[in-house]
């Protein structure tokens, strides 16, 4: 008998099984934010009450809920690194790989969801308006019509007051929204509208510096998902920061977290778990 | 007896590893080539056995457990919705009596509702497999108890009011608003995101199952071919020692084992098939129609509220028009642009939303015109709330009512659209699922079956010859 046929036998066997095992690896998600032990998460750096850079240390109600997230993820607080993001570069940061989570007020689109995946929303906030408390003549974005509002160019919330709702207010321009409220404060426009989380930051930052004392309408005219950007195909990894935000809302650190950072500038903050997107 | 001669026999001394093992003697090495079959068609009997099971769960799980159950939690939000939005028309309608619907049709259905959502919110915390799970349901559970309690107080009010059709008074406004606030921030996010964890669940066992259906078909191939090769060892090993021809016996084992790996090669191949088309074309689009269904259903209660509440009416819009785009999104800067988009839009434009998804799905016999009318009924309830919201705009309110309860039939169709349109996919899940079913049908008597006729067959072609050695 010709001895090699065992031989040839075991190295079939064998290739097979190496075939076999293959398989088996193809399955598991190496790249899933559920598997890691240390995170970089996409945060804004200029927004106050969201998400501030001071120094080297980042603060607000991004920042929070992301730590949050994090901790609920099992990574330890000291193995989350904070990494600036602007509206234009975030999408890329996140197909590449350089963050592995967003949190940074992204509002869920059905445009944006074709190239990026969201879990949450963890807050839907809406778009309001800002005035100075003095002023009561202003209750609904109506009352807008020929007012003079604040309109920083790239952002959708002048258009949306003047072109979505029709209303005819006069265009004052800044650079950025903490330009809008210099403005408000000096008397040089009646109002500012966008996200209701980021009129209640600047509403904040200006009670503490003093000055005119402002008020936010809470007349809601949109609907802004602020969800939590991530890879598309981590579904697992989506899955899981769903369960974090579940469970923040469960024990009540996401109101403490609003109340924290919105209350006490008078905005009626929602502190039920928001409807979420689905993972897949 | 050259044969032997050939295989250096060294004196024992030099026999080192494996072959040490092997025995000396030809019968010794016959029983051994045997006894190596008897264990490879174990070995394959067993791994084809565990396959068939990890295939039979997941068919069991998808098609007639957890499956049908998710797809019972996922119409819980549509009930929600709808309670909210006959409680809106009961409260519109007054004392009218001469429109399409009468209060009491919408207070009917309403507790038809309520009676269906309790028992899906039952079958929702049965399913409920983590901590987290039970206490949304458990909160899902008394927060309706608390709509419950604002709304017969909304109705109870609104009766003592006796209005005719149109906003009811201020006192019911107040408490509506109360009741439909907390349907829309507390009730629907929770019932929506229990469906989805519901979901999960089933994504979970089917990925499970498929991969172990697929890794088992791996396993039934490589201990199947080992089995082959083994078999043709004894055969060639007989053949050249005892200077015969074919052995008959082992020769029908052999063609036995190459029928039975094919045959579960095959079978497991279409299991994990069936499993994958139940799942994705059957199972998703039901459940992702579900909710397409609840979501226009909810925008259509929003038409009844921008009625009810003027105060509200531009909120109440704006959420209408953020609804309609999740289920047919198309870019545009306000409801009145978006509008004119979906009359626009042609029956093979591209388009994102819920009706995007199902439009990206392919390969369902009649899918494509049955989405496509989905898509006219969809555009003809959007040119309806044209109509409305322009008669609102003219301040008559009055006929904007009288056509949203009456002749506006323009939703019912499309939601009857909708329906169909799930039916089809309904129909794919039932195929596949019974199918599935079918497919691996009397294998657990087949496979022992056949296991036992090649042993036997063994026996048969092994025996004479070790009997020349007696």
């Amino acid at each position: 008998m010709n001895p090699s046929i065992p031989r040839r036998l075991a190295a079939v066997l064998a290739a097979a099984a190496l075939g076999a095992a293959g398989c088996g690896i193809a399955g598991a998600d190496a790249a899933s934010v559920t598997g890691k032990d240390e995170l970089v998460i996409g945060v804004n750096r200029d927004q106050p009450g969201l998400a501030l850079r001071t120094g080297g240390t980042y603060a607000g109600f991004d920042v929070e809920i992301a730590k949050e997230i994090a901790r609920r993820l099992g990574v330890a607080a000291d193995r989350v690194r904070f990494e600036p993001i602007t509206s234009a570069t975030r999408e890329d940061r996140l197909t590449s790989g350089a963050v592995d989570l967003i949190v940074a007020s992204y509002s869920i689109t059905p445009e944006r969801k074709t190239r990026v995946a969201f879990a949450g929303p963890y807050y839907v906030a809406h778009q309001d308006i800002l005035v100075r408390r003095a002023d009561t003549s202003v209750r609904n974005v109506r009352d807008l019509r020929g007012k003079r509002l604040c309109e920083v160019p790239g952002s959708v919330s002048f258009p949306r007051v003047t072109r979505e709702r029709g209303v005819a207010a006069q265009s004052v321009k800044a650079d950025g929204y903490a330009g809008c409220l210099a403005k408000l404060q000096g008397g040089e426009l009646d109002a500012v509208s966008t996200d209701d989380l980021i009129l209640a930051g600047l509403a904040a930052e200006a009670a503490k510096k003093g000055g005119e004392p402002l008020r936010i309408v809470n007349a809601p005219i949109s609907d802004e998902p602020y969800g939590v950007g991530i890879a598309r195909d981590d579904v697992a990894g989506c899955e899981a920061v769903n369960k974090a935000i579940t469970t923040m809302y469960q024990d009540g650190t996401a109101a403490k977290l609003l109340r924290t950072w919105f209350g006490p500038v008078g905005l009626k903050v929602t502190t039920t778990v928001p409807q979420f997107e689905g993972c897949d | 007896m050259t044969v032997m001669q050939q295989a250096p026999a060294p004196p024992a001394p030099g026999r080192r590893g494996v072959r040490r093992a092997l025995p000396r003697t030809a019968a010794g090495r016959v029983r051994a080539l045997a006894a190596a079959v008897v264990v490879a068609l174990a070995a394959t009997l067993a791994v084809t056995w565990a396959a068939v099971a990890d295939a039979r769960d997941g068919v069991r799980v998808i098609g007639r457990d957890a499956g049908p159950q998710v797809v019972a939690t996922g119409d819980l939000y549509f009930q929600l919705t709808d309670m909210d939005a006959q409680l809106a028309s009961a409260l519109l309608i007054g004392r009218a009596e001469d429109l399409g619907v009468r209060r009491a049709d919408a207070i009917a259905r309403y507790d038809a509702n309520r009676a269906r959502a309790g028992a899906a919110l039952l079958t929702a915390a049965r399913l409920a497999d983590e901590r987290s799970e039970e206490e949304t349901a458990r909160d899902l559970l008394s927060g309706l108890g608390r709509y419950e309690r604002l709304a017969s107080q909304a109705l109870l009010l609104d009766q003592q009011d006796a209005h005719a059709a149109g906003p009811p008074s201020a006192r019911v406004t107040a408490v509506y608003r109360q009741a439909t606030d907390l349907m829309k921030l507390d009730l629907l996010p929770k019932a929506y995101n229990l469906t989805l964890d519901n979901g999960t669940l089933v994504r979970h066992t089917y990925e499970d199952r498929r991969s172990a259906v697929r890794a088992g078909t791996v396993a039934v191939v490589v201990t199947g071919v080992l089995l082959l090769a083994l078999l043709v060892a004894l055969q060639v090993f007989l053949t050249v020692r005892f200077r015969r021809l074919l052995n008959p016996a082992l020769a029908l084992a052999t063609l036995l084992v190459v029928g039975l790996t094919g045959l579960s090669t095959v079978m497991l191949l279409g299991q994990a098939e069936r499993l994958r088309t139940a799942k994705e074309d059957g199972f998703d689009s039901i459940l992702a129609l579900s909710r397409t269904r609840a979501i226009s259903n909810s925008a259509y209660a929003d038409q009844t509220r921008y009625l009810l509440d003027p105060g509200r009416a531009d909120t109440y819009e704006q959420v209408f028009f953020s609804k309609s785009q999740s289920v047919l999104y198309l870019r545009a800067g306000n409801l009145a642009a978006y509008n004119d988009a979906v009359q626009r839009q042609s029956g093979n434009g591209r388009y994102l939303g819920f009706l995007g998804v199902e439009a990206g799905r392919q390969g369902i016999p009649g899918q494509r015109a049955a989405l496509a009318r989905v898509v006219v009924g969809y555009r003809a309830f959007q040119a309806d709330d044209r109509r409305l919201r322009q008669l609102t705009g003219a301040g008559e309110r009055g006929r904007a009512v009288a056509a949203r309860l009456g002749e506006a039939r323009g939703f019912a169709a499309y939601d009857a659209s909708l329906v169909r349109l799930a039916a089809l996919h309904q129909d794919v899940f039932d195929d596949a699922i019974r199918d599935g079913e079918d497919g691996s049908r009397y294998w657990e008597y087949g496979l022992p079956a056949a296991g036992l006729a090649v042993i036997v067959l063994v026996l048969l072609g092994v025996r004479p010859r070790l009997a020349e050695y007696r």
